[in-house]
């Protein structure tokens, strides 16, 4: 026979459950406030339209801000560090864009594109950007719906 | 007929998975605009409509089940936990591939927008869900915390699918689930998504078919190892 057989008290395992659900209870709030501090407390939406831009352009001013607009055809030149541009919202309005860094991949005319940056003055329709987003939309249209394979293998 | 289809559940996901990615990979055609980079709307999509919807989805109904009188019991609880687990899995494979499809076309890896914030915070709800079930000892008192923890958590699903429609977001909006029902992709690519829409959500049940067989298996060796320590227990005594 070994130990003592006297009954132990349980150990009080439902507050110690308690305190630890709590810990992590505490936990996530502070990482779920960490993660909306981030992304939706400063703003739901994610970018001003150019409509929306232009029409808040004095309280705006040159603050930075997330401009989106359609990129307009003909209106695309590279330069040195970057590209400029002219963007579109669904009126005439148009903003003309000058950007730093390499556009993305898909950075084309007619594309909606978000760019971070800022009015050069808070009257002025120049838009000083350091980052290009292309925005697609959620159509996938085949790139040749038309094309037939020939005999031989190759597509036409 | 049950036993039939769950020896054919493996076999069938990996034919389903394969099909998709040989018609997503060498059938399907270029997009217009996104050229190649579009071969990730097979898996991407998929694997968050599992994320969000099924697996979530499923641990919320077990834990709404269990929670229910009439159906309570620990079964519900374990399917709840498992599909749970899982969940955190295809909630970081759908942020994984998510980012590396944001990187080429949005031009960036990560957007603090609605929708990637939201489902941020999805995995972070399903990692706090598996974290407070390790916080508690006792069994039933585990499974009541939990069951609660996720019906309050699947709150933030419906916001992640309405939030492309409420806010502006740089994702961009719903492709297959449309307010109004339409499609918005074309031919083969519309069958090679919806493909991979079945064989990921195989993938996710086979998963917590294998998932669920192990936690009862570590149930019964727990409860064995408990008794083998009482009877030991009462070897010494006597």
């Amino acid at each position: 026979m070994t130990g003592s057989l006297t009954p132990v008290e349980p150990p009080r395992s439902s507050s110690r459950s308690s305190r630890r659900s709590l810990g992590v209870i505490g936990v996530l709030v502070i990482v779920v406030i960490v993660l909306l501090s981030q992304g939706l407390l400063t703003s739901l939406n994610y970018f001003e339209t150019v409509d929306q831009a232009l029409a808040q352009r004095a309280t705006l001013g040159t603050k930075v801000i997330r401009l989106e607009g359609v990129v307009v055809p003909g209106t695309i030149s590279r330069t040195n560090d970057g590209a400029s541009f002219t963007i579109a919202g669904s009126g005439r309005e148009r903003v003309y864009v000058s950007a730093q860094g390499s556009p993305p991949q898909l950075f084309q005319a007619s594309i909606p594109v978000v760019v971070v940056g800022h009015f050069v003055s808070p009257t002025s329709l120049q838009f000083d950007g350091t980052q290009i987003m292309v925005k697609h939309t959620s159509s996938y249209i085949a790139a040749h719906p038309g094309r037939v394979t020939a005999p031989n293998g190759t597509s036409r | 007929m049950i036993k039939l289809s769950q020896r054919l559940l493996g076999p069938v996901t990996l034919a389903c998975l394969a099909a998709t990615f040989v018609l997503g990979l060498w059938v399907t055609p270029e997009d217009r605009t996104q050229k190649n980079l579009v071969r990730l709307l097979y898996v991407h999509p998929p694997i968050a409509w599992v994320a969000l919807y099924v697996s979530f989805g499923t641990a919320t109904i077990a834990s709404c089940l269990y929670l229910w009188r009439r159906t309570r019991s620990m079964t519900m609880d374990r399917i709840a936990y498992c599909a749970m687990e899982v969940s955190v899995v295809f909630i970081i494979l759908t942020l994984i591939t998510g980012s590396i499809w944001g990187r080429p076309t949005w031009g960036v890896w990560w957007a603090w927008d609605a929708r990637l914030t939201s489902t941020a915070i999805l995995g972070v709800f399903a990692l706090a869900y598996l974290a407070l079930r390790r916080a508690n000892d006792d069994p039933t008192l585990r499974a009541r915390r939990s069951a609660v923890f996720a019906i309050l958590t699947a709150v933030n699903v419906p916001i992640i699918h309405f939030s492309v429609v409420w806010w502006k977001t740089l994702h961009q909006g719903a492709s297959v689930l449309t307010s109004t029902g339409q499609l918005n992709v074309h031919g083969s690519m519309l069958l090679a998504m919806l493909l991979g829409f079945v064989g990921f959500t195989l993938l996710f049940f086979w998963l917590l078919r294998e998932r669920y067989r192990l936690e009862v298996k570590r149930d019964a060796r727990s409860i064995a190892t408990l008794d083998e320590a009482l009877a030991l227990r009462r070897r010494e005594g006597v």
